[in-house]
């Protein structure tokens, strides 16, 4: 059957704590970098535990792609202790992804992440960037110390709810307009951004089983009633879409 | 020497011994990197008559060696399914069958009547084993006069394959096989997930939004080995082994245990080409030990 899927081993080549607890890990994928677009996902195995977990590709340059994650639990703390070298099984791109090219007439993107949300965001500035877009990020945490701080040297705003770096607030409300908003964080965050910019394009997280659309396992609820999944239709919806 | 992997069970002639589960290949139009000359069939995601929206996430949860699921039988309903995908099911070269539900024996009956004749739809497989749904399902799996009820109900409306997939969730399999084939099946599939349970500590309430879920993986597998051995003891006709394969070695297992054929379910979540890599390994240990065909495999499978 014909899709761009690919499933490899993949090596770590390197770690970088961006935030505390958040690491980017780096991993040696040549053909999955060369071809994951922004809001896509790949989904990790690890020997000794069944389900692969999945993860935004967060950059992808040369031959190597990376994720971002914080041990949240067994599967990720796992990945956070692997050592350079150490191999994972890597299934993906998954997904559809942001759409930048929809309407001509767009010149500005702001891309709104809170906590880990901004985990396809490094990728979305270059192909936002690459349609000609102007790009700002937004950065949302409850504190400053869990800030990521990577922007790649576009504008960026930093938000946190207690006010310890940048606005003191949600990442939404520090966010100005934009002729595309592209946001991923939690669900309660991603109401927030569907109140006020239904048409924003918003990336879920959610349970996912197999990644490739058989299982069911990451439904994802819709306003117009019933489920779709998150790793086919998603994981990236217009905001005002989702339940 | 050539191998013989084909397999006649069950009023089928399937290519190879390894076939798709349902719920866990969709309708066969997904699962990309799969090598498809390796599967002997499919049977379908479970469908109902209506459309069913499925349960509200959380659907699914990772345990030791094993994941929960509770999907709730989601799925387009029998007219989507005869309009978008038996069509092209029609064109494959390895029969599909559509598993069934439904909240009574009547509903069986009609959905049965509904698919019946329609090309690309191989056979039956009656799903009295689900553990997801509010009505029906698992019910009809653990008596054996409601499951014969519902066996009798499909069997009167068509002439093709009719199998039957099997609760873990009784307290003797055998009964519920014995009634089933006295109704007409030809094939059992043995068997469905086994209930089970997993907490949030930090939400103090259940992992799954359901409750309780369906548990699959390699946790099952010797549970499940032991309840298709004592259904295949149990009746004479093909039993169909499903539960926690991953490898060539766990189908041999249920090949060996009286097994006619095997389904691959959950392997496929975590490895898209899992039934290719199962297939071609029975067909290495085939060639290792010298048997020219599935039918010169030793089973083990005294008689009461």
């Amino acid at each position: 059957m014909e899709s761009g899927l690919l499933l490899h081993d993949a090596p770590l080549t390197a770690a970088r704590e961006v935030a505390r607890g958040m690491w980017v890990l780096s991993f040696e994928a040549p053909e999955v970098a060369a071809t994951a677009r922004a809001g896509q996902f790949v989904n990790l195995g690890l020997e000794g535990f069944l389900l692969r977990r999945p993860f935004s590709v967060y950059r992808a340059e040369g031959e190597r792609i990376e994720v971002v994650l914080k041990a949240v639990g067994a599967g990720t703390q796992r990945l956070v202790s692997m050592r350079p070298g150490d191999v994972v099984s890597c299934l993906g791109p998954l997904g559809h992804g942001f759409d930048f090219g929809g309407r001509g007439s767009w010149k500005t993107a702001v891309l709104l992440s809170g906590g880990l949300g901004v985990a396809p965001m490094p990728l979305a500035a270059r192909d936002a960037r690459a349609a000609g877009l102007q790009v700002t990020w937004v950065h949302g945490a409850r504190t400053a110390d869990e800030l990521c701080s990577e922007s790649d040297g576009d504008d960026v705003i930093m938000a946190t709810d207690d006010g310890t770096s940048g606005f003191a607030g949600t990442a939404v409300a520090a966010a100005p307009d934009a002729d595309v908003i592209l946001a991923c964080g939690p669900n309660r965050m991603l109401a927030a951004v569907a109140d006020r910019w239904p048409e924003a394009q918003a990336a879920v997280e959610t349970y996912m089983g197999c990644g490739t659309g058989v299982c069911l396992g990451c439904a994802v609820p819709l306003a117009r009633g019933g489920y779709d999944r998150a790793c086919t239709e998603g994981p990236v919806y217009r905001a005002g879409d989702i339940d | 020497m050539t191998l013989d992997m084909s397999v006649r069970l069950g009023g089928l002639s399937l290519h190879g011994p390894v076939l798709a589960a349902s719920g866990t290949f969709g309708y066969g139009t997904e699962v990309p990197l799969l090598e498809r000359r390796a599967l002997g069939g499919m049977v379908s995601k479970g469908i109902f008559l209506k459309p069913r929206q499925g349960t509200p996430p959380p659907r699914i949860a990772e345990t030791p060696s094993g994941m929960l699921n509770a999907i709730g039988l989601q799925g387009p309903g029998a007219d989507a399914l005869v309009r978008d995908y038996a069509p092209q099911w029609a064109k494959w070269d390895f029969p599909v069958l559509v598993n069934i539900n439904g909240e009574s024996a009547a509903e069986y009956g009609e959905l049965t009547a509904r698919l019946d004749g329609v090309p690309g739809v191989a056979g039956f497989e009656i799903n009295i084993s689900c553990p997801n749904v509010e009505q029906g399902g698992m019910y009809f799996g653990n008596d054996p006069r409601a499951a014969a009820a519902v066996t009798e109900a499909v069997r009167k409306r068509t002439r093709l394959p009719v199998w039957v997939k099997l609760t873990p969730m009784v307290s003797d399999i055998g009964v519920i096989a014995r009634a089933v084939e006295a109704a007409g099946a030809d094939a059992l599939s043995a068997v469905n997930t086994f209930v089970g349970m997993s907490i949030d500590l930090n939400a103090y309430r259940p992992r799954l939004s359901f409750r309780t879920g369906g548990l699959s993986g390699p946790a099952i597998r010797p549970l499940a080995v032991h309840l298709a051995h004592q259904a295949a003891r149990a009746v004479d006709i093909p039993v169909v082994g499903v539960g926690g394969i991953m490898t060539a070695e766990d189908a041999l297992e249920f090949l060996v245990a009286g097994c006619s054929a095997v389904q691959v379910g959950t392997a496929t979540f975590v490895n898209p080409n899992a039934i290719a890599e199962v297939h071609d390994g029975i067909a290495a240990f085939m060639a290792a030990k010298g048997f020219a065909s599935l039918a010169d495999l030793p089973r083990y499978l005294p008689r009461d």
